[in-house]
Formats: C-alpha cells, sequence, structure tokens
C-alpha cells in the first residue's frame, strides 16, 4: 500500500516540477523583456547572441554534468527545486549531503527522496528570507557587510564550508580520500591556471574518486 | 539611470517571481513532510532536517547577500536580488554580467556607462546562459529518476536474491559510497585548489599567493571534528543539525584576524 502511495507521489512530484519548471522559465527569460518595455529599450538580440556564444557555451556543458551528477544525489523533488532555485554547489548540494547524513537515509530509497526536497526547499526558503531582508534593509546593513573588517570573512565562506564538509567525509575513508587530494594538490601548483576552473575540475576528481572507491568496494566489501 | 533600475516597478516584478519561487518551496516542502509521515518516518527526523537545512544555509546565504549588494552597484538592487534568489549561483552572475557588458560595448560593468538597451541585454544574457538546468530537468528529470531507482530495484533484487542464496550480499550499497566518493572527490578538488594557490597562485613555487583559505579551512575542519566528538562520544545529538553552521563560523571569524 505504501508502494502505490509513493508512486502516486512521485507522479504528482514530477507533474508539479515539470509544471513550476516550465513557468519559472518563462518568468526569468520574460521577464528582461518586460523591464525593457519599462525602461523603454528592448534587449539587443544580436550581443545577446554574440555574448551566449562567448561565455553561454560553458556555462551549458557545465549545466548538462551539473545536471546528469547532481539528480542522483537530489532525487525528483529536490532537483526541480534546486535547478529552479540555483546556488547548488556552494549551498544546496552539501546541505542536502548533510541533511542525508543525519537522517542516515541511503540513495534511492523513498526516505532519502523526501529528506532532500525538505532539505532543498528548507534551504531555498532561507535564501530567499535572508535576501528579502537583506534588500529591505539594505541602507543600514551594506556598510556593516561591506565594511573592511567583516571583508575577509565572508571572502572565506566556500572554504569554511569545504573545510568541515572534508572533515566530515575524508574521516570515512581516509585511504580513499588521499589520493585525489595528492593528485588534485599537485595539479593545481604546476597548472595554477586551471584553479579559476576549479569548479569544472571537480568532475575529473570526483570520477576518479569513484573508480577508485569502486575498486575497493569489489576488492573489501566497503570504502572505509 | 541607476535610479530607473531601483524604481517600483521592477522591485513589483522581480519581489512577484521570487515569491513564486518562495510558494513552489513551501509547496514541496508541505507534500515531502506529508508523504514522509504518511511513509511512517519518525517526526522528529523529518523536523530535525529542516533544522538543520535551515542553519547549514544562513551563513552561505548571507554571502549570497553580499553578491547582490555587490552586483547592485552597476545594475540596480531587484535584478541582482532576483538573480540571486532564484536559478543564480554567485560565481556564475559576476562573471557573466561582466561578459555581457563587454558584449553591449561597455568598458566595464558600472553603473556611470550603463543604458537601458545595455541593461535589458544584460539581463536576458544572465538568464539564458543558466536555464539549461531548468530546460534539462524538465525533459529528462523523470526519465533520468526512473532509470536509477530501476537500477536500484534490480540491485535490491540481486541483494534479496544473493541472501536467498546465502552468498555475497556485498555488492548491494555501492550507490552510498559512490556518493560519498564523489564528495570526497569534490571537496579535494577545492582543497586541492587552495593549496595550490597558496604555492603557485603568484607564479609557480613562490608560496607567496593567499594562505587565508587553507587556515580557513583546517580550523573549520579541526571545530567539525569537535562539534563530532561532541556529538558521537557525549552522545548530543542535538548538536550535528549546528555542526557545519557553527564550524563555518569559527573559520570565518579566524579569517578575520590572519
Amino acid at each position: 500500500m505504501n508502494g502505490s502511495y509513493y508512486e502516486k507521489y512521485s507522479r504528482t512530484t514530477h507533474l508539479i516540477g515539470r509544471t513550476v519548471s516550465a513557468v519559472a522559465l518563462i518568468l526569468l527569460v520574460g521577464a528582461p523583456f518586460l523591464i525593457g518595455s519599462i525602461l523603454g529599450a528592448l534587449p539587443d538580440l544580436g550581443a545577446v547572441a554574440k555574448g551566449f556564444l562567448s561565455v553561454g557555451l560553458i556555462w551549458t556543458i557545465s549545466s548538462v554534468v551539473e545536471f546528469l551528477v547532481y539528480t542522483p544525489m537530489l532525487g525528483s523533488g529536490g532537483g526541480y527545486l534546486a535547478f529552479i532555485t540555483g546556488n547548488l554547489i556552494n549551498m544546496k548540494i552539501p546541505c542536502a549531503m548533510n541533511a542525508r547524513e543525519i537522517a542516515g537515509t541511503s540513495s534511492g530509497t523513498p526516505e532519502n527522496e523526501i529528506i532532500s526536497t525538505l532539505s532543498i526547499a528548507a534551504s531555498s526558503l532561507t535564501t530567499i528570507t535572508i535576501l528579502a531582508i537583506g534588500v529591505i534593509l539594505l541602507v543600514p546593513l551594506q556598510p556593516i557587510l561591506q565594511s573592511e573588517t567583516l571583508q575577509p570573512a565572508f571572502a572565506n565562506v566556500v572554504p569554511a564550508l569545504f573545510g568541515a564538509m572534508a572533515y566530515q567525509y575524508f574521516r570515512k575513508s581516509i585511504k580513499l580520500a588521499c589520493v585525489p587530494l595528492v593528485i588534485m594538490t599537485v595539479l593545481f601548483i604546476f597548472v595554477p591556471s586551471l584553479i579559476s576552473q576549479t569548479s569544472i575540475m571537480i568532475i575529473p576528481s570526483g570520477a576518479l574518486t569513484i573508480g577508485l572507491a569502486y575498486l575497493m568496494f569489489k576488492k573489501k566489501g566497503s570504502i572505509s | 539611470m541607476i535610479s530607473l533600475l531601483n524604481s517600483m516597478p521592477l522591485y513589483l516584478i522581480c519581489g512577484a517571481i521570487i515569491l513564486f519561487v518562495a510558494i513552489v518551496c513551501v509547496i514541496f516542502m508541505i507534500r515531502a513532510y506529508r508523504a514522509g509521515i504518511k511513509l511512517g518516518m519518525d517526526k522528529a527526523k523529518l523536523k530535525r532536517t529542516l533544522t538543520s537545512s535551515v542553519t547549514f544555509s544562513v551563513l552561505p546565504s548571507v554571502g549570497i547577500l553580499l553578491g547582490v549588494i555587490a552586483l547592485s552597484g552597476s545594475l540596480g538592487t531587484p535584478w541582482p536580488w532576483l538573480r540571486l534568489s532564484v536559478i543564480g549561483a554567485l560565481h556564475y552572475e559576476t562573471q557573466v554580467a561582466q561578459a555581457a557588458a563587454e558584449q553591449v560595448g561597455l568598458k566595464s560593468l558600472s553603473a556611470s556607462e550603463m543604458t537601458p538597451v545595455a541593461f535589458s541585454t544584460i539581463a536576458l544574457l544572465m538568464s539564458i546562459c543558466i536555464m539549461w538546468g531548468m530546460i534539462l530537468s524538465f525533459f529528462f528529470n523523470k526519465a533520468y529518476i526512473n532509470k536509477l531507482s530501476g537500477k536500484g530495484k534490480k540491485a535490491e533484487a540481486d541483494r534479496e536474491a544473493g541472501e536467498k542464496a546465502g552468498g555475497e550480499t556485498k555488492k548491494a550499497g555501492f550507490g552510498d559510497s559512490a556518493m560519498v566518493a564523489m564528495f570526497i572527490g569534490l571537496v579535494s578538488a577545492y582543497i586541492g585548489s587552495y593549496i595550490g594557490g597558496f604555492v603557485s597562485g603568484e607564479g609557480l613555487f613562490t608560496f607567496k599567493g593567499d594562505l587565508t583559505p587553507i587556515i580557513v579551512a583546517v580550523v573549520s575542519a579541526l571545530v567539525m571534528a569537535v562539534f563530532v566528538y561532541f556529538s558521537e562520544k557525549k552522545h548530543l545529538v542535538w548538536l550535528e543539525s549546528f555542526s557545519i553552521a557553527g564550524s563555518m563560523l569559527v573559520g570565518m571569524l579566524v579569517a578575520i584576524f590572519v
């Protein structure tokens, strides 16, 4: 009985997910035209096309990779929401992984689907709320948030996040972690120009680690 | 120009879209919560998922707010507010906005050079370059998830068959290990980039790059270790919800003092 209830839930999730993805897409692409008509100047489509060829193609490729890699982590409900609300790598993905960790669910199960969806929804609402408060209080907040003293703190949000996550994940399998850590460090030391491409370099690093994990798993039955 | 970009109609348009997305999030959240209870999941577990996700997201969200402030100087407040509340990503928006500004012939992304045409063009380009995740979800999420869960079911069937035969059960569950491995790879790439940045960021082996990210990551990891010790060894389970946010906060504070 639970099985058929969950199947129905999944079908509705896809229906709602697809509908809101389409609506959000229309709203986001439509907004510049609407704003343009208020300002009395529609977008220059030629420049948009040129701009797309120069920067958009890279983002298109990385979007495809993001979709393929993150969808299994996020499940269906979480997936639709995360791709609408964005900020995947610096927030949504670690957030959902952390929630799964705390709840102790395993991938591909209905429980995991529920936890991921709850986590992404709560995370998105938090961002929306904080940004809304921030925008309302922009005038008094601006000097505090942009003060020289606090600059280094906010410039290091991502290292702080990945430091904490590193402890959490490396301790699951120190042996496994050593290889990608050493390889990526050596690579970045010898080819520093790749540092600005870190968000793309996570793909080979992740693939390598999954490959090694698979070998360990086949041999020992676990990766720890 | 900047006052036009900060005018009421723009706030209303962007605010309405953000409201739509917020409502969508609430709908997904309520549905998932109800489904969780129907499936017999522990209420306390569901609530802890919500608490931990909120506390987890607070600090990164303040970081994102800074992105809004950074872009508001040239694009006004409403548009960056929309971009970063919905679909946008911190590292993405600034880069694309800059590139778009160059395409429309501005020397740089600044308020003094901004024209209505330039603005609507930049805005459209920012929307278009990042819309693929939504498009792919629209077309392929269902098929992809079904394919994955089909595999999961097969693995489960294999495991059951294996258990019945009293044979090997270890093939089951590589999915979880793969997720952990993916994450280890991801974190390794970032940590490696901080070390690489310090050693070679200002020229090969000059050791003159920024050391702060490394210190921050190490401190944050150490604080996390303390949190884990207390939640696992002293059984203060409630601490888990705050461990990442707490570690990040200490790590970020250290950045101020180095």
